[in-house]
C-alpha cells in the first residue's frame, strides 16, 4: 500500500505544506502505513520521522476527503506538567499543546509521541511497547492514573486534556517520575519462587495442577507500572514504609502459589503496622488498574491469611 | 576494636541510614558521578526501601487487626441487644466498646498522618487521655443518670 506523491489531491498537498511546520522540506513520496505505526526507531532522524508521519496524514485525509468535504480541523488542547532540573530555579509549570485529532494517533501517547516529535523536543516520559504491557507510560491523565498507550483522547475538543506525572512521586524530569522505592519495595517481598531444600532445585520441574496455576490467575498480569500505589492515598501518607496495592498483590500472588515454600514466612513479614495494615480499602487500586485487576481483593486475603496463618502451621506440626 | 569502630560509625550517621539500604538506589542512568553536586538528584536519595520492621514471630499487627474485626461485630450485635433487654450490663460493656472502637479507629488515623517520633508520642498520649476520659465520662453517665441505652431511647421520646 505504497501512496505516491502524484495520487494525492494537489490541495491537500499544499495544506500538509503549510501545516507541517519548518521540518518539512521534502514531502514524503512512499509509506508504508504498518512501517509508521511500528514503535519509533530512536536511530530515525527527527526530520525523518516528520515526514514520515506526514506521509500517513496524508493517506488518512485523502481517504476523508473522498468520503465528504472537510470542515474545521479538530484542535485539541492537551496541558502537560513541565518541569526541568537542569535549568537552575525551574518551577514546575503547565505548558499547552495544540494538537489537530485528524493529524493524530487516537491514544494520548500518540499525541506525546507527536508532541515531542513535531513540536517541542524537550517533553519528557517514557514509553517503550505502546500496547500496555510493559508500563512505561503510566501517568495522570484527566485526573486518573493510567497508561498513556492504552487512554484514547477524550475527543471533546472543548476540554483540555491534562497530563500529570504519577502523584505523589519524586519527578525526575517533566512525566518521569523516581520509581525507586517502589522497586525496591518489590524487591524487599522477595518476589520468586523460594524452597525449603535447595538441594533439589534444577533437578526436575515443578509440577502445578490447574486449579492450583488458576489461582495465579488476575495476579500475574500485573506490569508493575505503580497507577495503583501512586493512586492509593495510604501510598501517598506512607509510601515510605507501606508497600502499597502493587507490591502487596505480587506478594500475594508469591503466597498463594503451590510451589512456592515460604508462605509463612512471606506472611510474618508483614507483621507490622506498615507494610500490609495502613491498608484502608479505599479501592482506587483496583478502580484505577489499567489491566483490570484487583489489588484491593488480593489485599484483602492477605489480611485474611495473615489472621490464620499460624493456626495452619501448628495444623500441619 | 571493629566494633566499636562500626558502633561510632553509626553512632554519627545515626541508626536511620542504615536500616535504609541505599545500596537499593543504584541508578547508573539517571545519577551521575557527581551526584552530590546536583541538589535536585538528591530526591532519589531520600527516601529508600523500608526496612520491613516484622519481628519475628510477633502476631502483634495481625491481632489487632483481627480484634478491631471481632470488635466491629461484637458492637452491630450490641445494637439489637441493647434495644430489646436495656440494663446496666449492655450499658457498660457498650460504653467499653465504644471507647475501644473509637480509641483504635482514631489510633489508625493517627498512624496515618502523624509522623516524626515526638509528635506520635504525643498523639497517642493525647488519645489515650481523650479515651480514658470518654470512658470515665461514660461510666458516670451509666452510674449517675439514665443510662446509655435509656438516653438513646429518650430521643425519641419527646
Amino acid at each position: 500500500m505504497i501512496i505516491k506523491s502524484h495520487q494525492r489531491p494537489i490541495t491537500w498537498t499544499n495544506a500538509i505544506r503549510q501545516r507541517a511546520g519548518r521540518h518539512l522540506r521534502v514531502l514524503v513520496t512512499q509509506t508504508h502505513p504498518v512501517f509508521n505505526m511500528s514503535a519509533i526507531c530512536v536511530s530515525l532522524s527527527r526530520n525523518l520521522l516528520v515526514a514520515r508521519s506526514c506521509g500517513v496524514m496524508v493517506m488518512g485525509r485523502s481517504v476523508q476527503t473522498a468520503a465528504a468535504p472537510v470542515t474545521e480541523p479538530r484542535i485539541k488542547k492537551f496541558q502537560v506538567y513541565r518541569w526541568d532540573p537542569d535549568s537552575a530555579g525551574d518551577k514546575p509549570r503547565m505548558q499547552t499543546y495544540e494538537i489537530d485529532l485528524d493529524r493524530c494517533g487516537p491514544m494520548v501517547l500518540d499525541a506525546l509521541i507527536k508532541i515531542k516529535n513535531e513540536m517541542d523536543p524537550t517533553l519528557t516520559f517514557r514509553r517503550s511497547c505502546r500496547e500496555g504491557i510493559c508500563g512505561s507510560c503510566a501517568m495522570n491523565i484527566n485526573g486518573g492514573n493510567t497508561l498513556a498507550c492504552l487512554n484514547k483522547i477524550d475527543t471533546n475538543t472543548n476540554k483540555p486534556t491534562k497530563i500529570y506525572p504519577l502523584p505523589h512521586m519524586y519527578v525526575v524530569k517533566d512525566l518521569v517520575p523516581d520509581m525507586s522505592n517502589f522497586y525496591a519495595q518489590y524487591k524487599s517481598i522477595e518476589p520468586y519462587l523460594k524452597k525449603k531444600d535447595e538441594a533439589q532445585e534444577g533437578k526436575e520441574q515443578y509440577f502445578q495442577s490447574v486449579e492450583d496455576r488458576q489461582k495465579l490467575d488476575g495476579l500475574y498480569e500485573c506490569i508493575l507500572c505503580a497507577c495503583c500505589s501512586t493512586s492509593c492515598p495510604s501510598y501517598w501518607w506512607n509510601g515510605d514504609k507501606y508497600l502499597g496495592p502493587a507490591v502487596l498483590m505480587q506478594a500475594y500472588r508469591w503466597m498463594i502459589d503451590s510451589r512456592d515454600e515460604f508462605t509463612e514466612e512471606r506472611l510474618s513479614k508483614l507483621q507490622d503496622p506498615f507494610s500490609l495494615y495502613r491498608c484502608h480499602t479505599i479501592m482506587n487500586c483496583t478502580k484505577t488498574c489499567p489491566k483490570g485487576l484487583n489489588p484491593g481483593k488480593a489485599i484483602a486475603e492477605i489480611k485474611k491469611m495473615m489472621a490464620t496463618y499460624q493456626e495452619k502451621k501448628a495444623a500441619a506440626s | 576494636m571493629a566494633a566499636i569502630v562500626r558502633l561510632s560509625s553509626v553512632c554519627r550517621r545515626g541508626v536511620r541510614p542504615l536500616l535504609y539500604q541505599s545500596t537499593l538506589l543504584s541508578r547508573p542512568l539517571v545519577v551521575p558521578h557527581k551526584y552530590q553536586e546536583q541538589p535536585h538528584l538528591l530526591t532519589a536519595r531520600i527516601h529508600a526501601s523500608q526496612a520491613l520492621y516484622a519481628g519475628a514471630g510477633s502476631k502483634a499487627a495481625s491481632m489487632h487487626w483481627t480484634a478491631e474485626r471481632a470488635l466491629s461485630i461484637l458492637l452491630l450485635a450490641m445494637g439489637p441487644v441493647a434495644y430489646f433487654s436495656p440494663g446496666p450490663v449492655i450499658d457498660y460493656s457498650l460504653a467499653a466498646a465504644l471507647t475501644l472502637h473509637g480509641h483504635w479507629g482514631l489510633g489508625q488515623v493517627l498512624t496515618d498522618y502523624v509522623h516524626g517520633d515526638a509528635k506520635i508520642k504525643a498523639a497517642n498520649a493525647g488519645l489515650f487521655l481523650l479515651s480514658t476520659v470518654t470512658f470515665a465520662g461514660l461510666c458516670y453517665f451509666n452510674y449517675n443518670d439514665v443510662g446509655i441505652c435509656k438516653a438513646i431511647a429518650l430521643l425519641w421520646s419527646k
